[in-house]
């Protein structure tokens, strides 16, 4: 399996000198990348996502009734009937569905647009007790492994990464030190002791200290204002781990706005309530950390969170333009979210960083009509002179596209 | 011999006489804010300088090692469904500020209205603006906004100011007292209904209409004429031939947004089409309408009746009316009663002139070339101007003569803008309970001892019928800011009237809207779509003559008092927008001036910025003004403010009471003197601060010359197309590319753009001793270039913004690349990667390009909108703020190319053509500015550069500009 690539550990954020480097970046880069190439499990897993939001199988009562054994107490047509629409039902006044309806507080379970297959491959699921037909689990039996243990605050891998980015500090840090230390001794030497002779050996150690000196000191000023690992403390302890791991709820569930504008958006108080108006006991924090909901929506205060992803102000960043055109997967730029207890930034977002992938990068040339006035890529793309077209065909470089 | 244009009148006339203009021109006096005298002149010592730099030192390792700060991303507790942060919202509203009228759409982001524009579904404005519409939202950001009511002059809050007020009423009307309610004029069908079952429950309220520039003499004239006191609509677009007296009506006249589209439609010479209205303007000062009319005519206000008789004679002779006794004019009115009588049905004469023997003429003339029901609708009238001057007259009186309990003023300023402001101040003394609506603390605030604070209009509900038949909704658009209450809430509390003002608007809506249907679902769709019309049927109108007279003029110098285009008469003197916007003519910023004509001025031997004294008290600077009549001066409304806020305070003097009152009160014809006082006052004049040093940069035709060739006047662009050749690779654009076409035959010079634009793209408002330093900040401007003779010059608007063009020289010269090009054409500008070199600034043959030579944000220095909270909240969230030492320049509003674009992708569709829009083009009362995809072989930008007229400014450069003009086709005969 691969290892995880994140740092559960506070990773401080300094914006000082020779605190951070590119080397680390660039390792982080590549754990994680063949993370990416498996997210995908099979449909009536993908399906169940959905369900998850509200209920548990063998896991207890959540905001609707555990789901184990339920092929076994209600009929397949009655289900599918219920999934499907649970309010047309109740008011047909079929006595189950009121039962059912009654016995959960009275909180209608929200029509889902699944067709009965779909429904009979959840239910098939649910029997299977929350696990896909051997042969299916390929993939997913990782995922599902990983949920099983993701209670587990320090992972050793984690320990692993965190002790090599430390130390790949720690060997920057001597690394100038050491230069300079060495260019002070030969400054000294030949100035004042002059014990060596040979005056060019100084020189020479100068000249390759003020370069490795320079090196860093370009490296590192380029990062000035970057906060890659920045994880900072937020006012509620809220795991995206339990949320987007164990519950499976869509990162668009919450950042619904990620598809139609330039902010994912933080959700209103009111969509956290969606669910937490019932579940009102955390696994790890128990009522205290819900409690703060309660308190904000009450006091009519909203939470202030602590912006962990900032971009400069003289950049232009669009969600919308990302997600849905573009169909970046979010882990693209913000890691294993459901990885994490509390978010930390994995990714550099600097600007080398944005442009490495906008000359990689093919847009949805042929899928999007917007595409059809290019005439003349089209041309290219038709006898072959392009096989692809990336964001940099496109202008992706430009700098007014994201600088105005 | 080839054609001279130039743009200040000084240089033209020195280079006339030979003199080598450009070795002997000052170098302008340049002087920089935030530094003290020593500094400027380099007397800072060591001392100071190791300071600095231990200073800079420690600042700089402190900053360094401090975290980044902690961002804060605060979620809403529940959000509105049609609120999504980051994409703005549009909402059908109405501007009406007493004056002016448009229907707009509001852009909203996070719930903040940031920017107006037109809104295409209103007959009236069709989606055109003006520059005080432009500029309106940053009244709403206005530091000088009441936050609470008063209650003399100290905060206090509602419930204490609604008991006192509705004590004194309540004893106002149990011992019958007269209370004057005194509004601006009112065109709100719905506040009218309220106030009339507010009079007619309470007896002793008597409403009075106020306007400050008064039009009463057209609705007197009506009367007398039609029996029926109206202003009738005018339609610009019907009329061929449009004979204007002192009447701006494409600046300031009545409803100059709706008058300019139509006078627009009339003047599009594109596709072969070659047929063009034809203007004749009379008029004492240089207006805007005068600059654009084909014929110009320099007359002194007393002139006009004796004209327009002959004129009248002229046509009554054609068509058997009776004709009259008429003094012989020097001024030639044979040729536009020719034409006059030629499109017998299809012309208009208007006057602007509050007089009624002279308006009786109008109408006559109009009447009997049979233009009524034709290009003026008495059936639809005009709403606009209701002003009742005797009623308001008689106000005063009584007040002096304490008859008057009560004054509740609304929308009105008079004791700014009375022609006897003193009058009316003093009895405001005698008056027991003032209270006045006002949003600032006004002139006529301060004398009144309770200030019940109105919303801004973008807080408010309300309607508007501006003419007859044609409604509009006006509807909040932002939750108010500060502790105020509508004007007709507080009228509704203080009444006794219950409910609220929304809900009135809503059920008096019910009697409006159709019966059918489903009333939840119109009245929902009259909100979103911001307007509703209904039907009025035609009546017969009989024409009842009146006898018709007019005097010679008198020998002595006339003042011809004029509104100007951006500040209209008062209400925006604090709106640091329009006062640095250039007047579209003298293109002074910041001031107020005595336009004086030539002639005059070199008999008297004054010149640019001489102070005079005129009539023995008001001191004001001098412009020598081309096109100034001979015999008259002119000064511009709307400055001398005393408590209109911290831009607008001090700025000119108040000339109000310098109108004629002879009947009625208007604004021409006072005869005064002028004295010379020896001093001199600088002003800020941009006319020759970007100048392209006398090339041709305006062309021009008549129409007779275009009818034969369709190259006329752009002769040279031929050549150069010929002619040209380059070294460098033409680049191959793919799918899209940005062009603009400019018809300087459409364009009148009325400056929307650049207030559009500065709106859209936070340019910084520099102030005047920067105007005058020559660094004014906005992207664009409007060159107005003269030619022809100097006493009656023939004039040119022409706008010009950053060319974007393809082989552009100033990219050449950045050494950091921070100025380079896309693959859509546009010359894009870095703000982050610009150094500062101004290579570029220098480099541009266009001087389209700005530096931010100060940090004008959060910086006291530059007491405008920019350094407050409050004021900040009007910038656009898309658009960088720019920081000292970078270059700007216009970049085709990129925000709302990339915006469209996204929209378009994210549909899964081409761009529309039409549907990207910069902000100059969006709102252009003309349709001047095109913008669209020159790639797109159908789109209307692509189809203009194929035409005859279109040219590149500087062609012969050969940089290859995106942006084209296209020649100014002015209707006279070859």
């Amino acid at each position: 399996m691969v290892i995880n690539g994140f740092v559960t550990q506070k990773a401080r954020h300094w914006q000082g000198f020779l605190t951070r480097s590119l080397g680390i970046g660039l390792f982080i880069l590549l754990l994680v990348l063949p993370q990416l190439s498996f997210s995908q499990t099979a449909a009536d897993e993908a399906n169940f996502v959905q369900c998850r939001a509200c209920h548990t199988i063998g896991g207890g009562k959540l905001v609707g009734p555990d789901l184990k054994g339920i092929n076994e107490k209600q009929d397949e047509a009655w289900i599918i009937k219920f999934v499907q629409n649970s309010a047309t039902l109740i008011a047909s006044g079929d006595a189950e569905a009121i039962k059912v309806f009654e016995e959960n507080n009275k909180i209608p379970m929200p029509p889902h647009n699944l067709t009965d297959d779909q429904v009979r491959g959840i239910i098939k699921y649910i029997a299977n007790g929350g696990k896909l037909a051997d042969g299916e689990a390929a993939m997913a039996t990782e995922t599902t492994e990983d949920r099983v243990s993701g209670g587990a605050i320090h992972d050793p891998d984690e320990e692993v990464v965190a002790e090599m980015k430390r130390a790949d500090m720690r060997n920057m840090r001597n690394t100038f030190l050491i230069m300079l230390v060495l260019m002070l001794i030969s400054i000294f030497d030949l100035s004042v002791s002059k014990f060596i002779k040979a005056r060019w050996i100084h020189i020479v150690i100068i000249l390759i200290s003020i370069a490795v000196g320079s090196e860093l000191l370009f490296v590192e000023s380029a990062g000035l204002g970057r906060q890659q690992y920045y994880q900072p403390d937020q006012p509620i302890a809220f795991s995206h781990k339990i949320h987007a791991g164990q519950n499976q709820i869509d990162c668009q569930y919450c950042h619904f706005t990620a598809d139609k504008s330039m902010h994912a958006g933080i959700p209103p108080l009111a969509t956290c309530m969606n669910c937490h108006s019932q579940v009102k006991e955390g696994k790890k924090t128990g009522k205290k950390e819900i409690a703060k909901i309660y308190a904000a929506f009450k006091n009519n205060k909203p939470i202030e969170w602590v912006k962990v992803h900032n971009l400069p102000d003289h950049v232009y960043f669009n969600h919308a333009q990302h997600v849905k055109v573009g169909k970046v997967a979010c882990a693209e730029c913000h890691g294993e979210v459901e990885k994490m207890d509390e978010i930390i930034q994995v990714k550099e977002l600097s600007m080398g960083w944005c442009i490495d992938c906008h000359r990689t990068k093919k847009v949805q040339f042929e899928s999007n009509r917007f595409y059809d006035q290019y005439t003349k890529m089209h041309e290219k793309l038709k006898n072959g002179e392009k096989k692809t077209v990336t964001v940099l065909d496109m202008g992706g470089e430009d700098c007014q596209r994201c600088h105005y | 011999m080839e054609k001279k244009y130039w743009q200040s009148i000084e240089n033209h006339l020195e280079a006339k006489k030979g003199e080598n203009k450009r070795n002997n021109e000052p170098m302008p006096e340049f002087s920089i804010e935030g530094l003290d005298e020593s500094e400027i002149k380099g007397k800072s010592s060591r001392r100071d300088f190791l300071k600095m730099l231990g200073f800079s030192v420690s600042a700089v390792a402190l900053v360094s090692s401090c975290q980044m700060p902690v961002r804060k991303a605060i979620p809403l507790l529940n959000q509105p469904e049609e609120l999504i942060p980051g994409v703005p919202n549009f909402f059908a509203s109405t501007f009406f500020d007493g004056n002016d009228y448009c229907s707009i759409l509001v852009k909203t982001r996070e719930n903040r209205p940031i920017k107006i524009e037109g809104n295409n579904m209103s007959p009236i404005s069709k989606g055109g603006t003006s520059a005080r519409v432009q500029a309106s939202v940053l009244n709403l950001y206005d530091d000088a906004r009441l936050k609470k009511p008063h209650k003399e002059a100290v905060d206090s809050d509602w419930e204490t100011i609604d008991k006192d007020i509705m004590d004194n009423l309540e004893a106002f009307s149990l011992t019958n007292k007269k209370v004057v309610l005194l509004t601006s004029t009112i065109i709100s069908p719905t506040t009218k209904k309220l106030i009339e079952d507010i009079t007619g429950r309470y007896s002793n309220i008597e409403w009075v209409m106020y306007d400050a520039v008064s039009y009463q003499a057209i609705r007197k004239a009506h009367e007398l004429n039609f029996g029926e006191a109206a202003i009738p609509s005018f339609s610009f677009d019907k009329a061929k031939v449009v004979v204007g007296f002192n009447a701006d009506y494409l600046g300031t006249w009545l409803d100059p947004v709706a008058f300019s589209k139509q006078f627009s439609r009339n003047r599009k010479l594109f596709k072969g089409n070659t047929d063009m209205s034809r203007l004749y303007q009379y008029e004492s000062q240089l207006s805007l309408t005068g600059s654009n009319a084909d014929y110009r005519f320099g007359i002194k206000p007393s002139d006009e009746g004796v004209i327009l008789l002959n004129l009248y004679n002229e046509i009554a002779k054609a068509t058997a009316f009776t004709t009259y006794n008429a003094p012989a004019t020097a001024f030639d009115v044979k040729k536009a009663a020719n034409d006059l009588l030629e499109n017998k049905g299809k012309s208009l004469v208007v006057s602007g002139t509050n007089n009624l023997n002279i308006q009786l003429i109008v109408n006559a003339i109009n009447n009997a070339l049979g233009n009524y029901g034709q290009t003026l609708d008495i059936d639809r009238p005009m709403n606009l101007k209701q002003g009742d001057e005797k009623a308001m007259a008689d106000v005063v009186k009584q007040m002096n003569a304490g008859e008057i309990g009560g004054v509740l003023i609304h929308n009105v300023n008079p004791a700014y803008d009375y022609i006897d402001a003193k009058a009316f101040a003093d009895g405001m003394k005698k008056v027991r309970l003032r209270v006045s609506f006002a949003d600032v603390k006004d002139e006529t605030a301060g004398l009144c001892n309770y200030i019940a604070p109105d919303h801004n209009y973008l807080e408010s509900w309300n309607d508007a019928e501006p003419i007859k038949g044609q409604l509009s909704i006006q509807q909040p658009t932002i939750n108010p800011i500060f502790d105020t209450r509508q004007f007709q809430d507080s009228l509704m509390k203080w009444t006794g009237v219950s409910g609220n003002f929304r809900d009135y608007l809503e059920n008096s809506w019910k009697s409006i809207l159709p019966s059918e249907g489903n009333y939840s679902i119109n009245w929902n769709k009259a909100k979103q779509d911001g307007v509703y019309s209904y039907a009025v049927e035609d009546k017969e109108h009989k024409f009842s003559e009146q006898g018709l007279s007019a005097k010679v003029a008198g020998s002595g110098i006339e003042l011809a008092l004029y509104e100007k285009i951006s500040i209209g008469s008062g209400k925006y003197t604090n709106n640091p927008w329009l006062l640095e916007m250039p007047d579209p003519i003298t293109t002074a910023t910041w001031d107020n001036y005595v336009c004086v004509p030539l002639k005059y001025a070199e008999e008297n031997d004054l010149k640019f910025e001489d102070v005079v004294k005129i009539n023995g008290g008001i001191e004001l600077p001098l412009i020598v003004q081309p096109g100034q009549a001979d015999g008259t001066i002119s000064i511009a409304l709307g400055f001398g403010r005393t408590a209109a806020g911290k831009a607008g305070n001090g700025v000119g003097q108040n000339v109000f009471g310098l109108a004629n009152k002879n009947g009625f009160v208007s604004l021409g014809g006072k005869e005064v003197t002028i004295e010379k006082t020896g001093k001199t006052y600088p002003l800020a004049v941009t006319q020759i601060h970007h100048t392209m040093e006398g090339r041709a940069i305006a062309r021009e035709t008549t129409l007779d010359e275009y009818k034969k060739n369709k190259y006329a006047g752009n002769e040279e662009h031929l050549r150069d197309e010929k002619n040209n050749t380059t070294l460098y690779k033409k680049i191959d654009f793919d799918g899209i590319q940005w062009g603009m076409t400019i018809d300087l035959t459409s364009c009148t010079g009325c400056a929307n753009c650049v207030i559009a634009c500065q709106a859209e793209n936070n340019v910084a408002v520099i102030g005047k001793e920067q105007v005058k330093n020559r660094r004014i900040m906005h992207w664009m401007r409007i060159d107005r270039y003269y030619s022809a003779e100097e006493a009656n010059p023939d004039v040119y608007h022409m706008p010009v913004m950053c060319q974007h063009c393809d082989n552009a020289p100033c990219e050449n010269v950045c050494p950091v690349a921070a100025t380079n090009h896309s693959n859509e054409g546009l010359n894009q500008m870095l703000y982050n990667r610009c150094i500062g070199t101004r290579y570029c600034i220098n480099n541009c043959p266009y001087k389209v390009r700005r530096f931010n030579w100060f940090e004008f944000t959060n910086n006291n220095q530059f007491d405008y909108n920019m350094n407050s909270d409050l004021g900040k909240m009007v910038l656009n969230p898309d658009v960088t703020v720019r920081q000292r030492g970078v270059a700007e320049k216009c970049s085709l509003c990129v925000q709302r190319l990339q915006e469209k674009k996204l929209t378009a992708k994210m549909e899964n569709r081409e761009l529309r053509d039409g549907e990207v829009q910069t902000a100059c083009s969006q709102s252009c009362p003309t349709d001047a500015i095109t913008f669209g995809n020159l790639l797109d072989k159908n789109s209307e930008v692509s189809q203009n550069v194929t035409e005859g007229r279109m040219y590149h400014l500087l062609e012969h450069l050969h940089t290859l500009p995106s942006t084209s003009y296209l020649t100014k086709v002015k209707n006279r005969e070859a």
